[in-house]
């Protein structure tokens, strides 16, 4: 099951907190960048810089709306990681549910000994 | 009548370098523990089905190793191995935790268990190693690469292969 090519650069977007704390302004609608210098107390060089490399990855994209830039959020690329995640959680699962059904056939061993 | 627990294991990320999962099991935790550390036991489960287990060996004592070795049906094999840190019948296990293969994902697996009303909750907890600390990196290209490392954990997971 190997991952879709993008998905580590959308991990490698998502590890760094400050980047996800623009996502997370991003989710109440489009902002420019001022806005978000504003919500999250960075200098304006430190947002411009993660909201190239979530737009690198497709996280976000921008247009122009008069004199400013606007960025918003495109949560359908989260989707390789929602998947992934979910695939290791069937993993997950199936060990610990093979793990359940063994200790119920120990125990039913148990009881009719 | 018991309820049907398949399935039921919460996954959590409490930080970028730990994985959590949590799971309940209608069994005292004795019987838990055992199913945990005896290799007649870990054999009945730990592989998938279809897939061989051709080690499975368990030295439970502090500085004791353990490895688990399955060849899956299109003959891959997946090697698990570690070391016991810390071991406290019938409720806590502490080890080192290592997917051969993936020599950067040793992670420290602490394993949890308690029980309540002959239920015993499992918590097992895999910490991967800050190599942020280790290469003197930045705090952030340090968390990066932790997720780097997790991910290549949950990866060889999925598809234990080598990487290319």
């Amino acid at each position: 099951m190997p991952l879709a090519p993008t998905t580590p650069d959308v991990f490698k977007a998502i590890a760094e907190e400050h980047r996800r704390e623009i996502l997370d302004a991003l989710m109440a609608g489009e902002k420019a960048v001022g806005a978000i210098v504003t919500d999250l107390s960075m200098s304006q060089p430190q947002v411009s810089k993660h909201l190239r490399v979530l737009s690198e990855v497709g996280l976000v994209t921008c247009r122009a709306d008069g004199r400013h830039r606007l960025y918003r959020l495109e949560p359908e690329h989260l989707r390789p990681l929602r998947d992934w995640l979910s695939k290791y959680e069937q993993a997950v699962n199936d060990r610990l549910d093979r793990m359940d059904d063994y200790l119920k056939h120990v125990q039913q061993q148990g009881e009719s000994q | 009548m018991t309820p049907h627990r398949h399935g039921s294991a919460v996954i959590e990320f409490p930080s970028a370098l730990e994985i959590l999962t949590t799971r309940e099991f209608d069994a005292p935790i004795e019987l838990v523990f055992d199913v945990l550390t005896k290799p007649e036991h870990v054999r009945q489960w730990f592989a998938p089905f279809d897939d061989t287990m051709t080690v499975c060996s368990i030295d439970l004592r502090v500085g004791g190793a353990y490895h688990f070795v399955f060849v899956t049906k299109d003959g891959r094999e997946c090697s698990f191995r570690g070391t016991y840190l810390e071991i406290e019948r019938p409720t806590r296990i502490v080890d080192t935790w290592l997917f051969e293969g993936w020599p950067d994902a040793e992670a420290v697996e602490t394993v949890d268990l308690h029980e309540t009303d002959g239920v015993t909750q499992l918590k097992t907890n895999l910490a991967f190693r800050d190599q942020a600390g280790r290469d003197h990196m930045t705090k952030f290209d340090g968390q990066e690469d932790s997720w780097d490392k997790m991910e290549d954990y949950l990866r060889s997971l999925l598809d234990p292969r080598p990487r290319d």
